[in-house]
């Protein structure tokens, strides 16, 4: 029987990263995934990620899985697209179904990183055509090319679901609310505050009543949930909407590691079905690896890590690399992987609330409740301050690992510090020449450029802008506050596009001078 | 666990809910009230379940209900969710063709 | 709860839940230990749920005959459930001149006891089937025989006992039998004691075990066999279907699907990774002898395969029987993959033995100690 060293179940970043490691310190690889295209869930993420450089911070998902990709070719890594492995039998012996035929592999060591699947919850008319998981809408959008709907009601306040109602808005749809059941928004403030400026209202403790229609979807009835998630009568809310798309949570895909008989647990912290492995993800049987979201439901940056230490893991069962180099790479991705766990979203504050950041300022509870940081509590954010000339205004209000934005500033006006987590700072003896690359480094768009004295009675807002077409210079239409509200007339004075910036375009817009620190998203006049 | 081990002890009587008559496995069209009726049946742990009503049995093998089955059930045994054993996973892990698992290359040992 | 009963049955699968409910239906107590935490978890949930008289042993004929005419075409009123019984026929099916001997054997076997089984040529086969191919040229016909669902009668009889008061408690694994004061009595499990003033040991191949702790050892073995299952596909027919090559045997199913077992050549001696594991070679075998005999499924889609341990007797039929020298003890097992079609006049079977009445059927052939050396 056909053997490799080492067989990859999934071609996302888990896969991929463990088959890199691996091929690197001598292995011969193989990599299998049941999709027409490559890596898992990167290639739908075209947002930027965060973190800090080890972590691939402000590359937007799809290019780190094309460099992924290229990387794991040119190791000789062979990655074989759909390919179902519909099996994993004893004596690590694995059956992959390829177009008609089924063919027979062992490897002599296996990594499972199938990934997760979404969660689903009932509500009356689940089942209509017209209701979808926000990945699925992901996939529609961003690998085929197909608007979900044109108007849609997202279900979940999760990164998830935060993510992907902006990737909507992007796409042209129009989201009618974002809907939780939960009394807080899950996901970061940031994505949270880029989705409200567009102006899509946000629905704290509510959730779907039912969703409307004959043969597919034509609205919904949301209402608000007591404590015990009850539906409180009279605080319905109805949405003609073509489109309900649910980001309410993810489950591993762990089936095959059942099958080959892997120890498992229920582990709701996880996700759901679980296999028990050690801290290089090895599963109860000796040579069987697993990572990323089907060892516990987290996001792809830390997948790409676990990937690598299963990877190197597996150099070392097979006997290509010492326990020494084994421990040494450990240590290292495991530094790496506890900075991707602090902060206010560290896994151990899940479901959490957290009323100060690591500083000792109040946590915006409007960002919390409604998407976006109300006019009173954005003064209490050390980004944020005021001076002459142009300078950056970081609406960053949350603990989150993440420092692109630090080194992106050539004049060091911006520092974080070696605590990844802390919130950015502005140096008021360093000088902001308006470059604006910040604006562009931030992933969570939470930088602007604000020049109050641009002229007498007017100032300038610069935005991070990622829709099309392009403003033009010159055209005129609205400031939208952080609620997405309109509340002045704006003027495009410039769109500034550049390779460094990834896609980022830079609009800066003037508005009234009393509008600078309001005006955070620009409308034109249709 | 001790209390769905001993078939005896009946989780109370069955009352009915409002939302009984909601799909819960769309593949097999199993409905919340069937699942909630199955368990004051005696059908106590997932398998049972599937077994008597087909609940993730359809060609999702239960990606899409498993978790939404094991809620209900749990609930109305008034136990965790995390206490009750998932269903067993049974390859293939994708429907496939019977001409399709019949053509095999490469499975001599 | 107290740890007592008149009758103690060991196995929840269909023989140990149907005696319970014959036995409940009388009016005795009872209390069923099963080692799995869920019922019917053995073979009776596994099976491909054949109620077939044709190719069964002259000596189960008896057993078989008495179901199908009795029992099974009034089970789902019984149990309130409907257990997807068809009494449409069974064709074992030949390919060649060797096959077409096997069956002509068989059905004289079973005719000489009194079954209405005759051989068929091709034309008449596709005529009760058209779906056969023509390389089937000939095959046994047993218009009595059938098929049923055996989750749905496993929980059937579980529910039904269970709504007369029997107990049944899972996750309770045999240790041992223990004699009190000369009579089997005493059940000790991982986490209790139990009494009883009798014993029914009904839990397969494990029953060897269990027997051995008072002494009594069943000459069997077990094997891992496996079996599949397709989408559901429109109706097609609804005879039971077998070999005279024993290549495969299902039916189509009230859900559409078709489920079938069928066997690599490899089965005495699969290994298993302790969770019944199937191998990776036998579903795809399986396949290829269905398309042989039924083109039409070629697109069908599998959408499960499973695997599960028959307990196979030294001469092929089970052991039903009082043990006199450990009075209190009743065996029933060894059923050697045909116990799913009988289970109904073996749980009442069992129910008469229990209360000490004279059985219905002559069981004598069924004795525990009727196995003996080769010279």
């Amino acid at each position: 029987m056909k053997r490799y060293d080492l067989i990859v179940v999934g071609a996302g970043p888990s896969g991929l990263s463990a088959a890199i490691e691996g091929a690197k310190r001598g292995l011969q690889v193989v990599v299998f995934d049941e999709n027409e295209k490559p890596g898992g869930q990167l290639f739908k993420q075209i947002h930027k990620f965060f973190g800090s450089k080890e972590h691939k911070a402000k590359i937007r998902g799809f290019v780190i899985g094309e460099q992924l990709l290229k990387e794991a070719s040119e190791l000789g890594v062979k990655v074989v697209l759909n390919a179902t492995v519909t099996g994993l039998y004893m004596d690590k012996e694995l059956v992959v179904k390829i177009a008609d035929t089924i063919y027979h592999y062992k490897g002599d060591a296996i990594l499972i990183a199938t990934g997760a699947a979404e969660n689903m919850v009932t509500f009356e008319g689940w089942t209509l055509p017209g209701v979808i998981g926000a990945g699925a809408a992901q996939t529609m959008m961003n690998l085929h090319g197909v608007k979900p709907g044109n108007r849609i009601l997202m279900l979940g306040s999760g990164n998830v679901g935060l993510v992907v109602s902006f990737q909507l808005l992007q796409c042209g749809c129009e989201v009618a609310a974002l809907v939780d059941a939960a009394p807080r928004v899950g996901g970061y403030g940031v994505h949270a505050a880029k989705v409200a400026r567009c102006g899509v209202p946000f629905y704290l403790s509510h959730t779907i009543v039912k969703a409307e229609g004959e043969e597919c979807v034509t609205g919904v009835t949301i209402a608000e949930v007591d404590k015990k998630f009850q539906f409180i009568p009279g605080t319905e809310k109805h949405f003609d909407v073509d489109t309900i798309c649910l980001a309410v949570g993810l489950s591993p895909m762990s089936q095959l590691l059942k099958i080959a008989g892997c120890e498992m647990e229920d582990n709701p912290k996880r996700g759901g079905q679980v296999p028990i492995c050690n801290e290089y993800g090895e599963t109860s049987i000796k040579g069987i690896f697993v990572a990323g979201d089907v060892s516990g439901v987290e996001e792809a940056s830390s997948a790409m890590i676990e990937g690598r230490i299963a990877g190197i893991a597996a150099a070392q069962y097979l006997g290509y690399i010492g326990i020494e180099e084994l421990e040494e790479k450990f240590e290292e991705n495991k530094a790496a992987l506890e900075g991707l766990r602090q902060g206010m979203f560290a896994p151990e504050n899940r479901g959490k609330l957290i009323e100060r950041t690591e500083e000792g300022i109040p946590v915006s509870m409007n960002l919390l409740t409604k998407g976006y940081i109300a006019e009173d509590e954005i003064e209490r954010y050390p980004g944020v301050t005021h001076r002459a000339g142009i300078h950056p205004v970081m609406e960053c209000s949350q603990n989150i690992p993440c420092n692109p934005c630090q080194d992106a500033c050539p004049r060091h006006c911006i520092q974080i510090g070696s605590h990844i987590t802390s919130l950015p700072v502005v140096d008021e003896s360093a000088q902001c020449v308006g470059c604006g690359l910040c604006v562009a480094a931030c992933s969570g768009q939470a930088i602007f450029l604000v020049q109050e004295d641009y002229e007498p009675g007017y100032g300038t807002v610069t935005i991070p802008y990622e829709f099309l077409p392009l403003p033009q210079k010159g055209e005129k239409g609205y400031g939208l506050d952080r609620s997405g509200q309109r509340v002045c007339e704006a003027q495009v004075m410039e769109v500034k596009t550049a390779k460094t910036f990834d896609h980022t375009n830079l609009l800066t817009i003037r508005v009234p001078v009393d509008m600078v620190g309001k005006a955070r998203f620009y409308r034109k006049i249709f | 666990m001790q209390h769905i081990n001993d078939r005896a002890i009946a989780p109370g009587t069955f009352i009915p809910e409002p939302d009984d008559d909601r799909i819960i496995c769309r593949c097999e069209e199993v409905t919340k009230g069937e699942i909630r009726r199955a368990v004051h049946e005696g059908m106590y742990t997932i398998t049972e379940i599937r077994r008597y009503l087909r609940t993730g049995m359809g060609l999702c093998q239960g990606q899409t209900c498993a978790r939404l089955v094991k809620g209900i059930v749990a609930k109305e045994l008034g136990i965790s969710p995390a206490e009750l054993i998932p269903a067993t996973s049974r390859a293939p892990m994708r429907p496939v063709e019977m001409k399709v698992l019949a053509k095999e290359e490469g499975r001599h040992v | 709860m107290c740890n007592t009963a008149e009758v103690i049955i060991v196995g929840s699968g269909v023989i140990g839940c149907a005696a319970a409910y014959y036995l409940a239906k009388q009016g005795v107590s009872v209390l069923v230990l099963e080692r799995d935490q869920s019922i019917g978890n053995g073979g009776s949930s596994r099976n491909g749920g054949g109620v077939r008289q044709s190719g069964r042993d002259p000596r189960e004929l008896p057993l078989a005959m008495y179901a199908v005419e009795h029992m099974w075409p009034k089970l789902s009123e019984e149990l309130e459930i409907d257990v997807e019984y068809h009494k449409q026929g069974n064709l074992r099916l030949g390919k060649t001149e060797r096959h077409m001997e096997i069956l002509q054997g068989l059905t004289e076997r079973a005719a000489a006891c009194g079954l209405d089984v005759h051989m068929i040529d091709g034309a008449e086969v596709r005529k009760i089937n058209p779906y056969l191919s023509d390389e089937v040229i000939g095959a046994s016909w047993c218009a009595t025989d059938g098929h049923a669902n055996p989750l749905l009668t496993t929980l059937g009889y579980y529910r039904k006992a269970r709504a007369l008061g029997v107990r049944f408690c899972t996750e309770e694994e045999v240790v041992a039998i223990q004699k009190i004061r000369g009579k089997a009595r005493r059940i000790i499990t991982a986490k209790a004691v139990y009494e009883g003033e009798t014993i029914i040991v009904a839990a397969g191949y494990e029953s060897r075990a269990i027997a051995s702790t008072v002494g009594i050892d069943i000459p069997m073995r077990k094997e891992l066999i496996e079996a599949l299952v397709t989408e559901a596909e429109p109706k097609m027919f609804a005879q039971m279907l077998g070999t005279a090559d024993a290549d495969f045997y299902g039916h189509q199913t009230d859900h559409g699907s078709f489920v079938f077992g069928g066997a690599s050549g490899m089965e005495s001696v699969n290994k298993d990774n302790g969770n019944m594991a199937v191998s990776s070679i036998t579903a795809p075998c399986i396949c290829r002898g269905i398309m042989k005999y039924i083109p039409k499924l070629a697109d069908a889609k599998i959408v499960r395969t499973w695997a599960g341990y028959e307990d196979l007797c030294i001469d092929g039929v089970p052991v039903i029987s009082s043990v006199e020298e450990v009075p209190g003890l009743i065996l029933a097992c060894a059923f050697t993959g045909h116990g799913f079609g009988i289970s109904p006049v073996v749980g009442k079977l069992l129910s008469q033995m229990a209360l000490g009445e004279e059985t219905f059927l002559d069981i004598r052939e069924f004795r525990y100690d009727r196995f003996q050396a080769a010279i």
